[in-house]
């Protein structure tokens, strides 16, 4: 049963290979999208996926050393901190966006990780409901 | 170079809450290298007032552009035509480029987007100092090319004050006393004599206080 809250996973090409069904579990709207590399995903891109209606966002980049680019996962982790700053300054929740190291081409890691996300904006949006 | 930051967000969306159809213009002068307002933060601050209207459900429609300079009028030339498709500019220059639209475009409504800081140098990646004030009577002939007007939290002339401990500046101990650092360059130049010398006043009128600074080159005007 799928419930209203949308999550968007920005990612790199390479660092999965999972589709919507392995993550049919996660009951919200889920949206991937995928980028050469994560040290493309732009601060732009992260609030871009709010705007069109993301409850929340996960950027996903390769292990340190793993990426392909070189550092390019570690731009990402950046980017997401100057993302989160200008979240604040719009009054969304800073930890809505979020970023993470998965292991490359390991979509189990990426699924849990994706997963756990999803139970902390639903969290988060069962306690706004509450109040 | 002119350092910039980014004005608060909630400043700016009040300055252009009463549009719908802004331009976000970005310079590559200094504040695109001191990522301030270059290309990149152009397309940052659109998308984030973007998000920031369609929340409360005020959209807008955010044109983003950036010209090589602000400061200069024959780079603001494109400003002719693009005036007409908005109802406000907010601009990602320096105070200086926001002051020239002003000047040359009174009909503009220009905001500026960033607060103009200081003249620094970039020392690291991601962190700029600020190295000169632009008093306008240079005195870093004598103090081996470090500035105490703005270097030392106290603007002083004659050494050190007496809360300089360790080389460490007493207002701002993460900061070095630029006068400990005066005096052991001119020593291991053997200069140190230099400081003897009695300096003649300091012209701070250059310094803007008789108004208005103005530079004028006979021989490059038209």
């Amino acid at each position: 049963m799928e419930n209203s809250i949308k999550i968007v996973l920005l990612c790199c090409n390479y660092t999965n290979l999972i589709e919507g069904e392995d993550v049919r579990e996660i009951l919200g709207r889920l949206e991937i999208w995928r980028f050469p590399c994560s040290g493309q995903i732009e601060i732009t891109d992260m609030l871009r996926a709010f705007r069109m209606g993301a409850d929340g966002v996960l950027v996903a980049g390769c292990t340190r050393g793993a990426c392909h680019n070189g550092r390019g996962s570690e731009r990402a982790e950046r980017r997401v901190l100057g993302a989160r700053k200008i979240l604040e300054e719009i009054g969304i929740p800073m930890d809505s966006l979020e970023f993470v190291y998965v292991n490359r081409l390991d979509g189990g890691d990426f699924v849990s990780k994706a997963k756990a996300f999803y139970g902390k904006i639903l969290g988060q949006k069962l306690e706004e409901r509450r109040r | 170079m002119i350092i910039a930051e980014r004005r608060p967000l909630s400043e700016i969306l009040e300055n252009i809450k009463p549009y719908k159809r802004i331009l976000v213009l970005g310079c590559r002068g200094c504040v695109a290298v001191c990522s301030a307002g270059g290309d990149r933060e152009v397309a940052i601050l659109a998308e984030a007032i973007r998000l920031a209207r369609s929340r409360n459900g005020d959209e807008v429609e955010v044109l983003e552009r950036t010209f090589i300079r602000q400061c200069d009028p024959e780079y603001l030339v494109p400003l002719k035509a693009l005036k007409k498709e908005v109802e406000a500019v907010l601009s990602l220059a320096c105070g200086v480029g926001v002051n020239l639209i002003a000047d040359l475009y009174p009909d503009v409504r220009v905001y500026p987007g960033v607060d103009t800081t200081f003249y620094g140098a970039n020392v690291a990646l991601g962190e700029w100092v600020e190295k000169c004030r632009g008093c306008g009577d240079c005195i870093i002939d004598r103090t081996a090319g470090l500035c105490p007007i703005a270097r030392c939290a106290k603007n002083l002339l004659n050494g050190p004050c007496g809360g300089s401990q360790g080389g460490r500046c007493e207002v701002r101990k993460d900061m070095p006393c630029i006068w400990h650092e005066i005096i052991e360059r001119l020593k291991r130049r053997g200069e140190l004599e230099k400081l003897l010398e009695i300096w003649s006043p300091k012209d701070w009128r250059l310094a803007g206080g008789e108004g208005l600074r103005v530079r004028v080159r006979e021989d490059l005007k038209a």
